[in-house]
């Protein structure tokens, strides 16, 4: 581009500027509606039948599943590892306050750095070739990070058991237990889901969407293509890892099917159900499955995740932009109706 | 040598059950392009359908019953439901795979509970095989089939029904590669591995033909778990603990490559095979191969340039 | 001056020689045209020149670098610019999102981590992919994802995401393959402007003899992996090699 051109697209009086507010604006609504939501749980989540403590556990699951939309509904990835992110880090977490200190922070910091490293080695050895090819060697990676927690290193982690007699977690004197806990992971959640929609409409989103339509036309058009891949990777992986150190934190506990396939599946069901591309889809999708699970598996006991298998099926089926979109279609229904 | 010579038997009978799993895997992926995470599950079905024939009407008719059984699933399975999907994203495939893959295990863990299912091999399968060396006579007393191998010193017993899945395996390995090789079904299938587009646009029905590809590939599961069955568990879980070797037999040999899927396979097999008395290695030893194999040929063993790349 | 000097490039597929001791230079701010019969190895020369094959021999320098052994990205980043034989866009993504991704290529190199910029606002990026659009014909379109095109929209799209960038030098593919008579025209008039107005160089591999005596300043032609004739059109058009090449087709 000449420096002209460029002067000439400063030129204020062009259109942009209005549209950019109006997109400022709509961001800070969905974030203070989402807030709301998030905030308010423990006074309106009881009265649906939801216990004490599951809240947590669902706001964790919606960071993890927020993450992984970045990775499969932009980039168009779909990983059937991602429990090796979330397992290593609440794997690291627990080690970490069971040997190091009972502080969070330090064992926060470590088991994102050890996630970030683990990502880029593991990114780099199943990116480079197409769709299919990694979806089927993330589930190997994470099968192996199982076999591995299981046997080969059961000493540190107490194998099929499970890492037990970890503290309690605390943050400078705060126990973080119950509400504290709540909050805490309230406001990461919230951070984190203004994050993924800052990273969705920034111009790395804009690659990882051209990712998902186009890699070749991307790659001829100057673009590192790979290098946004494995980024974008490493990205979702360390949303499954905080979720992971958060579980841990949450209940001072590491079992080893955090690193199962079935963990891996949990979030893609979440994520898929929910509405992939949306990301409040997939947090939706982590408070439906959640919320099924414990809540509704009352009165199917335990068929619950076969009626789950075949509602997930279904949506791939006949609505694979799942919830979101469903709610989407539902809305414009409504209002043309209102229109007559 | 006898502990060698009976690693070897291991591995072969532990590549046995990935090859039959392998091969449906790669040969669907290599004409019809779709990964199907529900193929432990078939093998899973084949087992379980085994279980109940064996129990009530003796195991030769399982053995009979079992991959037809298995060939009508699968070409159930590619009318009602893949077939729906050849249009759609890679990834809605693999999901659609996989929510099968989650419904038939929940579906077997409510009729059947989770634990395992006690498969007995056939009257005629059970027992040991001896092998003996030069110079040996095996006592009278012994039960069993006698077999000479000239390097073994004394005798070596392996079990009996392991040695007939070995040969069941390699027999439908055989019997695949004649059909393949030699009809004209298999030119087409073939030709279809190499390049799908060439044949729609000669306008062969392949549609049809590859429907019969589906079917075929989820008989060899079914063939998978009638004689793998005794060996492995059979309990909900066993279909997706299977299909992650066999994702990774299929890996290694190169994605679509039926060749590369028997090496790779034996491979596997050998080196869980050998590491069975490494307490730290024996787990993970077949994911330390694939990444060996990946980092130095990242197309896999037997896999053709261009294809999944 | 010659911005893009091939020369003595060999390429072999099995024991196949699809390019045999090429020789072929372009001029700054010329269109040259390569035609040749079906199999001739123009689609392979193409190729090398954008990184997807490597040549088993000799040397490929654009603006006095080898490219040889570069990242289709990098050729790219460096000026190098191709339209596909078949549309290659971004079918899910809007006309303006289209090209605004070849304005951030252009911006920011071939790799930037900025997660926090709204890429639907960036004022440079995107005014200037309307200006492309516009010149493309395609600016009321803007709003519309690229599924919906024709072929020959999908074509001056993809085009359009070429220009964004600038690139020094622009291969085209068959560019009007598969085009009404007034696309043809269109896409004519349009490269032709270009290169009037930009002085771009250009290099298009045509089948349609019209496009490519109504364009071109030099022919090179390509036959059985040789350049076996080059120069200005009307030359060209009455070389007796060049016949014979392409009679030579005909009559199998």
């Amino acid at each position: 581009m000449s420096s002209s051109d460029i002067k000439a697209a400063y030129d204020p009086s062009a259109s942009g500027r209005r549209v950019g507010s109006d997109f400022k604006r709509k961001d800070l609504t969905t974030l203070a509606v989402f807030a709301l939501i998030t905030f308010t749980m423990p006074l309106w989540f009881p009265l649906i039948g939801g216990y004490s403590g599951l809240d947590t556990k669902i706001l964790i699951w919606a960071i993890f599943a927020v993450g992984f939309d970045l990775l499969l509904g932009y980039t168009g990835y779909l990983s059937f590892g991602h429990a090796a992110f979330f397992g290593i880090s609440a794997y690291i977490t627990g080690l970490m306050l069971l040997h190091v200190s009972d502080n969070i922070i330090p064992a926060m910091i470590a088991s994102l750095i050890v996630t970030l490293i683990m990502a880029l080695i593991i990114g780099l050895l199943t990116l480079k070739r197409t769709g299919i090819y990694f979806s089927i060697l993330t589930l190997a990676f994470g099968e192996m990070f199982h076999s591995l927690a299981v046997s080969t290193l059961q000493d540190w982690t107490g194998g099929d058991n499970g890492l037990t007699g970890v503290p309690t977690p605390m943050l400078f004197g705060l126990k973080m237990q119950n509400l504290t806990m709540f909050y805490f992971v309230a406001v990461l959640a919230i951070i984190m889901f203004y994050i993924a929609r800052r990273i969705g409409r920034s111009p790395f989103g804009l690659m990882m969407k051209a990712i998902k339509s186009n890699q070749t036309r991307l790659e001829y058009t100057g673009i590192n293509v790979l290098r946004y891949k494995l980024s974008a990777f490493v990205i979702s992986a360390i949303y499954a890892g905080l979720a992971g150190s958060l579980m841990v934190i949450y209940e001072p506990y590491v079992a080893s099917e955090f690193l199962s396939w079935q963990e891996s599946g949990r979030v893609v069901i979440m994520t898929v159900m929910g509405g992939v591309g949306t990301l409040v889809g997939p947090m939706f999708g982590a408070f439906f499955m959640l919320y099924f699970e414990n809540v509704v598996s009352v009165l199917l006991q335990e068929q619950w995740l076969l009626v789950l298998g075949l509602m997930f099926m279904a949506i791939v089926i006949f609505l694979p932009g799942g919830f979101a979109d469903g709610a989407k279609r539902l809305w414009n229904r409504v209002s043309r109706q209102g229109d007559n | 040598m006898n502990q060698i010579f009976l690693q070897v038997l291991t591995g072969l009978q532990l590549g046995a059950i990935f090859v039959l799993i392998a091969l449906g895997l790669t040969l669907i992926f290599g004409t019809l392009g779709v990964v199907n995470f529900a193929h432990g599950a078939l093998f899973m079905l084949g087992a379980y359908i085994a279980v109940i024939l064996a129990g009530k009407l003796g195991f030769v008719t399982a053995i009979l019953v079992v991959p037809l059984a298995l060939f009508a699933i699968g070409l159930l399975m590619e009318r009602g439901l893949v077939k729906h999907f050849y249009d759609r994203p890679h990834t809605d495939q693999i999901l659609v795979t996989f929510g099968l893959a989650i419904v038939v295990q929940e579906a077997l863990k409510w009729y059947f509970g989770a634990n395992n299912i006690p498969f007995a091999e056939p009257a005629w399968g059970t027992g040991q095989t001896i092998f003996y060396g030069t110079g040996v006579t095996v006592p009278d007393p012994i039960p069993g089939l006698r077999i000479y191998m000239p390097f073994i010193e004394g005798f070596v017993f392996y079990p009996k029904w392991r040695l007939i899945l070995i040969l069941v395996s390699m027999s439908t390995v055989a019997g695949l590669f004649v059909l393949l090789q030699f009809t004209r079904f298999g030119l087409v299938v073939r030709a279809g591995m190499r390049d799908s587009e060439m044949l729609r646009f000669l306008g062969i029905n392949i549609s049809k033909r590859f429907a019969v590809v589906f079917g075929l590939g989820s008989a060899i599961a079914g063939i998978a778990g009638v004689f793998g069955g005794p060996v492995t568990q059979v309990d909900p879980a066993v279909g997706m603990s299977m299909l992650v070797p066999s994702f990774l037999v299929v890996v290694i040999g190169g994605m679509g490559s039926l060749p590369g899927a028997v090496l790779a396979s034996i491979m596997i097999g050998m080196a869980m095979a050998f590491s069975v008395n490494v307490a730290w290695l024996s787990q993970i030893v077949v994911y330390l191969v694939a990444v060996a194999v990946l980092l130095i040929r990242p197309r896999g063993l037997l896999g053709q340039k261009g294809l999944m790349e | 001056m010659s911005i893009l000097e091939v020369s003595q490039v060999n390429k072999n597929f099995g024991g196949l020689a699809a390019l045999h001791n090429v020789n072929f230079s372009v001029d700054e701010g010329s269109i040259h045209s390569l035609i040749g019969p079906n199999g001739a190895g123009k689609s392979t020369l193409l190729n090398v020149l954008v990184g997807l094959l490597k040549p088993d021999g000799g040397s490929v320098e654009f603006d006095g670098k080898s490219l040889l052994g570069k990242t289709p990205h990098d050729i790219n980043q460096l000026g190098v610019a191709r339209v596909f034989q078949t549309p290659q866009v971004f079918p899910d993504l809007t006309l303006l999102e289209n090209i605004a991704i070849s304005g951030y290529a252009d911006r920011d190199g071939g790799f930037k981590f900025n997660l926090f910029e709204t890429a639907d606002t960036a004022k440079p990026v995107i005014n200037n992919a309307k200006r492309v659009l516009e010149e493309v014909g395609l600016i009321e379109q803007q709003k519309a994802e690229a599924r919906h095109l024709s072929r020959g929209d999908k074509r001056r799209l993809e085009l359009g995401i070429c220009l964004a960038h600038e690139p020094r030098l622009l291969l085209l593919d068959e560019p009007t393959a598969g085009m009404a008579r007034h696309e043809t025209e269109t896409t004519i008039d349009l490269l032709r402007n270009i290169s009037a107005k930009t002085k771009m160089t250009m290099v298009i591999v045509e089948h349609d003899m019209s496009v490519v005596f109504a364009l071109s300043e030099t022919i090179s032609v390509l036959a059985q992996g040789r350049i076996i004739a080059e120069g200005k059109p009307e030359d060209v058009k009455g070389d007796p090699k060049v016949k014979e090449a392409y009679l030579g087709e005909e009559q199998e």
